[in-house]
């Protein structure tokens, strides 16, 4: 059955979609609230909603998630621009333009340059990655049981070698989190292995208690360290903010658009590797931006294009994180991973079958983001100015309510009191990961792949009759082998050139 | 000026970066130990993931005894407790964390987590505010059993007050 995607079918989405702005507007609200709250990402905000979004149709659950996820995207600028402090890591690289902007007394013009690029960027790659996703499933038909192993070995590479800061780090978490995954009984002989002895998890390590443990519960004591997120200068700072010069900001954006589009897809394009994030987009972006400006002096002065590039960038990477989870079942960031874990619970099996099955599964995602993006265009400049006092919230009270909230909402899915016991083991896991440099997001991605990937090869030596060498029996799958190494070769070869040129100028 | 910086950096704490890779590697013997008698298929993703996990451990580990030597960290957890001033607060909370697990079932959700949130809330706030955090501890447990048991009817820990509130909603 060949399905028609035409402009009928996706003007009937859109409108569909459109239904839900009773989900999508208070899910902007949301997102743009905890967005600006550092340590707070759309990644928490969607755990500690576990319980509302498991109860909901999974096509109200997914609109009300990336809503929340596209908006706290946004929101993420606003504490970066005003007071120095990006709201996720995806804003790092937005306060290298944006706070001088605001002490030069341009802070309201900084926020409504940040809210036009992060609007035309998003827009213009939800509708890009939205139109080329019939084509860009058909790619998942070409990729068997070898493919996948490749893949998921790939994905689990990038996050260490891309996300992590340290490769070795990277990958010894990543691979924790397979072997983690490979607890259970197996698919075909069903073995139980690595339970301690639990019952609990013969049916594989329940991914809702991993996920609250490895980010909320490690997030909230990590987070107590600092009683206070602004300091008074800050705090000063957002007190004189005005409207005054908003629409000048918008208008100034507009005339650089070129430069938003450009940026945008770079974060489209690094949004749909998996592991590579906004944080990574942003910084490229910034990289590039200045690289290729005529006036490269000016980035770190509070230069306009020095705030557009990360912004549209770490906008254009929403929609792209979304394509590998829809296309090939691989999450492309820690929110991916979340709304993979919400249609697993609905039994809603991801990959190239549900754009038959189930469009307005497969295409509402991004129909949502569309529409969020387009609603956001009136909701986002009158509210900014009140949202960004968010940012004042003292840890004191944020810690506890992450726990407790989170750690409910891990007993929901099985009503186990167990899995919240499971939920605060990986809370110390992730803690002691984030205090020494082990990236959580990929012992998470690595809880999750652990299960696929040994599907995979079961099915892969079945076919082969149990001979290992299936793993190099593909070409497209060695070609793969050949992309695994070289990008795990290559930070070290970076690295050390760059070792050798600090070298010779110290030497010098 | 790039020569400062490097011989500005603070000396890692090793000790505590052991940590992870420590768990990994005890983890994996295990796992290898429960699947000995599991057929060859049934083996294989586990031994080629888990010898690689172990290879990197031990390169890890290699690296770490060489950076020791040559002085640029020290085996110790100073990563894991800094700031000391905040080791009996955050100590105090995995302990109401913990308890919080243990009580939930039976006092259930509203009860436990204002329970939780007042204490945590108290401490943290070395017992300041208190008022203000009864309230909002209050606020929050109950605006949470609105929003989660009553509107959503979700499978939260149910204890005496949600049974006695059942019989309004």
């Amino acid at each position: 059955m060949e399905m028609e995607y035409d402009f009928a079918f996706f003007g009937e989405m859109f409108f569909r979609t459109f239904s839900l702005w009773w989900v999508i507007l208070p899910a902007i609200f949301l997102g743009l609230v905890v967005g600006a709250i550092p340590g707070f990402s759309a990644a928490n905000t969607i755990i500690i909603l576990l319980p509302m979004t498991l109860a909901m149709d999974p096509e109200i659950g997914l609109t009300f998630m990336v809503a929340l996820y596209a908006s706290s995207r946004m929101g993420a600028g606003i504490p970066a621009i005003l007071v120095n402090i990006p709201g996720t890591a995806g804003a790092a690289a937005t306060p290298l333009d944006g706070y001088p902007m605001t002490k030069n007394g341009r802070g309201q013009q900084a926020l409504a340059m940040s809210f036009t690029a992060s609007i035309a960027g998003g827009l213009l790659t939800t509708v890009i990655a939205l139109f080329s996703l019939p084509w860009l499933s058909q790619i998942a038909y070409y990729l068997h049981s070898v493919e996948m192993i490749v893949i998921m070995f790939f994905g689990i590479s990038l996050i260490a070698t891309i996300a992590a800061k340290d490769t070795l780090k990277g990958l010894i978490a990543g691979f924790f989190g397979l072997m983690i995954g490979f607890i259970g009984t197996d698919v075909v002989y069903e073995t139980p292995r690595g339970t301690f002895g639990f019952l609990e998890l013969y049916d594989k390590v329940p991914l809702i208690p991993a996920l609250v443990g490895l980010f909320a519960v490690s997030e909230a004591f990590a987070i107590i360290e600092n009683r206070s997120i602004v300091s008074e200068n800050g705090l000063s700072t957002m007190k004189k903010s005005s409207w005054a010069k908003t629409f000048e900001g918008v208008r100034i954006a507009g005339t650089k658009w070129w430069h938003i589009i450009w940026n945008s897809l770079i974060g489209l394009i690094i949004g749909v590797v998996p592991g590579a994030g906004a944080a990574i987009a942003s910084f490229v972006a910034y990289q590039q931006s200045k690289t290729f400006s005529k006036t490269p002096e000016l980035y770190g002065t509070g230069h306009v294009e020095g705030l557009i590039a990360p912004e549209s960038a770490n906008n254009g990477v929403t929609s792209g994180t979304l394509v590998p989870l829809l296309v090939i079942g691989i999450p492309g960031g820690a929110t991916a991973a979340i709304m993979l874990v919400v249609l697993q619970f609905h039994g809603v099996t991801v990959g190239p079958d549900l754009f038959m099955t189930s469009p307005e599964l497969a295409f509402g995602p991004f129909m949502a983001m569309a529409v969020t993006y387009a609603l956001m265009i009136i909701m986002v400049l009158p509210l900014a100015r009140y949202m960004s006092n968010i940012t004042v919230v003292s840890t004191v009270y944020m810690a506890p309510i992450i726990i407790a909230f989170t750690l409910v909402g891990s007993f929901v899915p099985r009503a186990y009191l167990f899995d919240m016991n499971l939920a605060l083991i990986f809370g110390v896991i992730g803690y002691v990961a984030r205090k020494t440099g082990y990236h959580v997001a990929a012992i998470l991605i690595g809880v999750i792949l652990g299960p696929l990937m040994e599907t995979y090869f079961l099915r892969a030596l079945r076919m082969s009759e149990g001979d290992i060498m299936v793993i190099f029996s593909s070409s497209i799958g060695n070609t793969l082998w050949v992309f695994l190494i070289i990008s795990m070769a290559l930070p070290y070869i970076i690295e050390k050139r760059r070792n050798k040129d600090v070298t010779i100028v110290t030497n010098d | 000026m790039k020569k400062n910086q490097i011989q500005n950096t603070e000396p890692r704490s090793i000790g505590s970066e052991l940590i992870i890779p420590i768990i990994g590697f005890f983890f994996t013997i295990y796992y290898f130990y429960t699947i000995i008698d599991a057929p060859w298929t049934a083996q294989v993703a586990a031994f080629i993931v888990g010898a690689l996990l172990i290879i990197f451990i031990i390169i890890f580990i290699i690296r770490s005894v060489k950076s020791i030597n040559m002085g640029h960290g020290s085996l110790n957890f100073e990563n894991l407790i800094k700031p000391k001033a905040l080791v009996p607060k955050r100590l105090i909370i995995l302990g109401l964390t913990i308890a919080f697990i243990f009580i939930v079932p039976h006092l259930g959700f509203t009860i436990t987590t204002f329970l939780f949130l007042a204490i945590a809330m108290m401490v943290l706030n070395n017992f300041q505010n208190k008022r203000f955090i009864i309230f909002l501890s209050a606020t929050l447990s109950l605006g949470g059993y609105l929003l989660f048991i009553v509107a959503f009817d979700t499978r939260f820990p149910a204890g005496p007050f949600e049974i006695f509130m059942k019989g309004f909603f």
